[in-house]
């Protein structure tokens, strides 16, 4: 049977094949993982699709192909002994093939970059649109006809109204400025920084024991509650201290590290996208003073209040997905910073907590802290010592006195 | 020569012909010499261009078949035709600027030597195809048979047509329908350049064939235009009559080569000397002097003709080509050429 | 209404026109006292008696040779030719008389006439009686050129064909004689050179001829149902007049066209016909035309190989699901 790169998203149109799992001729067992895809949205190791022979590839490591390309041969278990059957309906479509398909469309079909068609040219030329504009629907992510006027619809019914027309079978949502800068900075950073991820398990049980102390009084006087994340903004600080090469950019050859932190904090606005507004110089602020910057900045996010030297300037990025109870987010770098840190639910589970009287075991919450870094810029080693430094700080502070 | 033309056989006292229409034999086949000497000359100055297949030789077989007819009977001939469309009354200006790709030719130059039509004079048509034109002629037969008419359809073909398909299908079908179609071979020896009695199994191609189709074998001189009138009455009343088809092989000789394209130099010597002393024109003549008819009757006769023919050769030559808007024209009934909306 | 098979339509359509004008004779082999081969002109000859309907020697040249005389006379005469693969036979009376005698005579001399013939595949007849020569036909200047697929359409545009002053070629298909349809009561005559538009889908304009048609209604009642791909399907009907104007309009509401054709490929009506819409609708195409046909091959007689060599309902789905998008 044929293997294909995987259509590993909707809008997915290609896909990089890192690792091959198994060499031609090697036997690979039904759901073992035989070859490895990153796109630029994911990275996936996809299982055989039956147990057999791998038995010829046919797109080597480190080639990026057409979702839909056949990549390579599996020769199943059996396929041989259920030919009889097959062969009918083998034969039938290589005449059909033969008879109507010209074998260079056929060639042309599997190139990297699918054709424009006439009548796309033409609506594309006529509307003053580029390709660029449109997602394409058709197979390898060919733009179809119907994909521009799409396009054309929605345009015009966000134009007129905030609902979208389009076609039975779906709804129209057009980018706003927001969604379609985010898009674009997310696709600009994952081609310009090789991204490795690393998380560390952080116990927060003196945050916690700090937000349950100080938690009320701060809700009753500031108006909202005290949250996790401006105790890892702190706890992020004053790790960079130690290894300030995660606050960073790269330029040309050089690695530029800054001597001022400033820290930004994704704010999800819902559908319409995320703005990272900067805290100015974080480094040194207590937690106080961090909790009411991150809110003042949040306010202000979602009220379209930000100014351009908000969202400017920042030198390391804070990502909150903890709200949602998510475990672990690979964040993408928000370039053109090198480091990016995800922190994500924090709840409570059974920890061994070692002594020199034994280990026992204690009800914690624990939370993982996730960071994504540039490889150019930093290496493992340094990234692990930073996540280390930052889960100690969370672990080991005395936050209660550290508050103010 | 396995096969010879007879002597032109000398009339009884009480000719049953008559002098009227002697003198349309007459004039019929000076009209077609005269043209077909014109159509010569044309060729030579190349104002007829194409192929272009002459019937010198052939007047008697159009003239006597021609004057018998009544004016609704149907011709089909073949692309040696001229003589057929003139013999039925069609002009020589449209025949002459026919040839000439004129815009005055009988079919506006659409059609050129190979298919003269005067459908007015039942002319239905000169088909270049060999045979085609056989089961047609059947055709128009069974019409007439079917509208009660009594049409005659007359078809003229070569003695080479006796070997192809369409003569047996065509002859068996009109047996059978006793449809009233005469079958009229013009036996000139060769097919194009090859005498018929080389690739045929009978001597007499079309006759020696009629008894196959239950008709009686009737092979007659061709040159003789009084010999030719005599079968085409006989067999014009047998098809009016309702008794069906007749097929007549007529003995003819063609004084020029098959085409425009062809000198004859597969003939061999003497041959064509012999026969021009039976050439039908001139021996027709002198049977009407020793029959009593005044030489400058005939004489008038023949002047008449010239001026006629020079007459329709300048009229001709003056018309201009044909519009360019007939390219396109009656292709289909609606005029046009569109074969889509 | 009265439901019909293919085979009565013919019938049904002859008499209609013989009751309408007695200038309407018809002839060929076995078409009488047996009614045809195929069983299509039963009742006929009791009907019309011998002097309209009549048996014919096996002799296709004076078969068509005879209508053409007799039309160019004043009849109107219906010609069957058993088999379409027989009109080789008589190709020179198709093709070199009854097409060309109107224009080189300058109009001269007219051929209304209707020749009827079966076409096409699927009875297991082999290479000498299933082909499907519209093709041929419709490369001839001077004939038009018509092939239906249901049992009203063989009586409207087979009326319509004997009351056209143009010769007319009439391609019944041998697997269709059996299918039913529903037919107009009383008379019932049809448009020469008007396709058919059988259902709207807004992903791809199927164009299918005669035997074609029931085949890509299956095929796309299943693109519809287990593809999600809604596909129109238009019945050609008409090679010659060929209703371009249906056919183009339909093909630029989709943007994509897929021709399902049973003549062999090479010089197939869908040639002209993708000729034409990437002539004059290109800036409306959104991916190549597609074209389904039998492999240019002489047609095989097994079963199992004939069903390969014709576009099946099982191809034109698979076609249509891989290349259009």
């Amino acid at each position: 049977m044929d293997i294909v790169m995987p259509q590993l998203g909707e809008t997915v149109a290609e896909g990089t094949l890192t690792v091959w799992h198994r060499k031609p001729g090697e036997r690979v067992e039904s759901g073992d993982v035989l070859f490895e895809v990153e796109t630029d949205k994911v990275d996936t190791e996809v299982p055989a699709p039956a147990a057999g022979i791998l038995s010829e590839i046919l797109v080597p490591e480190g080639e990026t192909v057409a979702v839909g390309t056949r990549i390579g041969t599996l020769q199943a278990d059996g396929e041989e002994a259920s030919a009889p059957a097959a062969k009918n309906e083998t034969t039938a479509v290589r005449i059909a093939e033969k008879v109507d398909a010209s074998p260079a469309m056929a060639e042309r079909a599997e190139a990297a970059a699918p054709p424009l068609s006439p009548v796309v040219r033409r609506l594309l030329a006529e509307n003053g649109l580029s390709p660029s504009d449109i997602t394409g629907t058709g197979s390898g992510g060919r733009i179809k006809k119907t994909d521009v006027q799409a396009h054309i619809a929605a345009t015009a019914a966000a134009a007129a109204s905030p609902s979208a027309g389009g076609r039975p079978d779906r709804d129209i949502v057009p980018f706003g400025k927001i969604r379609k800068r985010t898009a674009e900075h997310m696709v600009m950073s994952k081609a310009t920084s090789p991204h490795v991820l690393q998380a560390v398990e952080a116990d927060f049980h003196r945050v916690a024991a700090a937000r349950a102390a100080l938690g009320d009084d701060w809700k009753t006087r500031e108006g909202y509650t005290l949250t996790w994340l401006p105790f890892v903004a702190h706890a992020v600080c004053r790790a960079i201290a130690d290894y300030p090469h995660v606050n960073a950019s790269v330029d040309g050859d050089a690695l530029v590290v800054w001597r001022d932190v400033h820290l930004g904090i994704a704010v999800d606005l819902g559908p319409g996208g995320l703005v990272v507004p900067v805290i100015r110089s974080a480094r040194g602020r207590s937690v106080a003073d961090l909790a009411r910057a991150i809110h003042d900045l949040a306010e202000r996010s979602r009220k379209d209040a930000l100014t351009a030297d908000d969202v400017t300037g920042g030198t390391y990025t804070i990502s909150n997905s903890g709200a949602f109870g998510t475990m672990i987010t690979a964040p993408v770098i928000n370039q053109p910073q090198v480091a990016i840190l995800s922190t994500d639910g924090i709840s409570k589970k059974p920890v061994v907590i070692e002594s020199p009287a034994g280990d026992s075991i204690a009800i914690r919450p624990v939370g993982v802290l996730a960071q994504s870094f540039d490889h150019r810029a930093i290496d493992g080693a340094y990234s692990a010592a930073f996540l280390k430094r930052v889960k100690e700080l969370i672990e080991y502070n005395d936050w209660v006195t550290a508050f103010d | 020569m396995a096969t010879k033309a007879k002597k032109a056989a000398v009339p009884p006292a009480n000719d049953d012909i008559g002098e009227d229409t002697r003198l349309a034999l007459f004039r019929s086949q000076q009209e077609i010499r005269k043209v077909e000497q014109k159509a010569y000359d044309l060729f030579l100055q190349n104002l007829i261009k194409g192929t272009s297949h002459l019937a010198l030789g052939h007047e008697a077989v159009a003239a006597g078949f021609g004057v018998a007819m009544r004016p609704d009977d149907y011709t089909f001939c073949t692309y040696r035709g001229h003589h057929h469309n003139l013999a039925r009354g069609a002009s020589m200006t449209g025949v002459l600027g026919e040839l000439m790709g004129r815009d005055c030719g009988l079919l506006r130059g659409k059609g050129g030597s190979m298919h003269l039509t005067s459908a007015e004079h039942g002319v239905m048509g000169s088909y270049a195809i060999i045979g085609a034109h056989l089961p047609i002629a059947v055709g128009a037969a069974w019409s007439a048979q079917y509208r009660g008419t009594e049409q005659v359809s007359v078809c003229f073909f070569g003695d080479g047509t006796t070997n192809i398909g369409a003569f047996h299908e065509a002859l068996n079908m009109a047996a059978i329908w006793k449809l009233p179609v005469v079958f009229v071979c013009e036996n000139n020896l060769y097919m194009e350049y090859t005498p018929i009695r080389d690739v045929t199994a009978v001597e007499n191609p079309a006759g020696d064939r009629a008894g196959s189709y239950g008709l009686p074998r009737i092979v007659i001189d061709g040159n003789d235009a009084d010999e030719v009138y005599r079968a085409a009455e006989a067999a014009f009343a047998k098809a009016r009559a309702g008794d069906g088809p007749s097929l007549i092989e007529c003995l003819t000789y063609r004084h020029s080569g098959h085409s425009r394209a062809d000198p004859a130099t597969y003939r061999p010597a003497g041959e064509l000397e012999d026969w021009l002393k039976r050439d039908p024109v001139p021996t027709y003549r002198a049977r009407l002097i020793e029959f009593g008819i005044a030489e400058a009757a005939l004489a008038a006769i023949e002047s008449d003709v010239s001026a006629a023919v020079d007459a329709a050769t300048k009229t001709a030559m003056a018309s201009p080509p044909p519009a360019d808007d007939l390219l396109e024209a009656d292709v289909f009934a609606d005029g046009g050429a569109a074969w889509r909306n | 209404m009265a439901e019909l098979t293919y085979r009565e339509a013919v019938a049904a359509g002859i008499a209609q026109e013989m009751r309408r004008d007695e200038r309407v004779v018809f002839l060929g082999e076995d078409v009488a006292a047996a009614g045809g081969v195929f069983k299509a002109t039963v009742g006929l000859l009791d009907e019309f008696g011998p002097v309209r309907v009549k048996d014919t020697p096996i002799s296709e040249q004076a078969i068509l040779g005879a209508a053409m005389g007799a039309a160019m006379t004043g009849l109107r005469p219906i010609a069957e030719i058993m088999f379409s693969d027989f009109l080789a036979v008589c190709w020179d009376i198709v093709a070199n008389e009854i097409a060309k005698s109107r224009y080189m005579t300058n109009g001269q001399i007219e051929c209304p006439l209707v020749i009827r013939t079966a076409n096409g595949g699927g009875s297991r007849f082999g290479a000498q009686h299933s082909q499907s020569v519209e093709n041929w036909a419709m490369a001839v200047p001077g004939i038009k050129v018509v092939a239906p697929s249901t049992a009203a359409d063989v009586k409207g545009l087979l009326a319509a064909a004997v009351r056209d002053p143009d010769p007319v070629l009439f391609f019944e298909h041998k697997s269709l004689y059996a299918t039913k349809g529903e037919v107009p009561d009383g008379e019932h005559v049809d448009t020469l050179g008007t396709a058919k538009v059988l259902r709207q889908g807004g992903d791809v304009t199927i164009l299918a001829l005669a035997a074609m048609v029931p085949r890509a209604l299956s095929a796309a009642e299943i693109l519809q149902s287990e593809h999600g791909i809604s596909a129109t399907v238009v019945d050609i009907r008409s090679l010659v007049p060929l209703d371009t104007q249906t056919i183009l309009s339909e093909v630029v509401r989709t943007g994509r066209a897929v021709t399902v054709e049973e003549n062999p490929r090479l010089c197939g009506w869908g040639a002209e016909i993708a000729s034409i819409i990437a002539d004059e609708c290109f800036y409306d195409l959104d991916g190549p035309v597609i074209r389904i046909t039998t492999p240019h091959i002489p047609l095989p007689s097994a079963d199992r190989l004939e069903d390969l060599a014709m576009p099946s309902v099982g191809r034109i789905v698979e076609t249509i699901r891989t290349r259009v998008d």
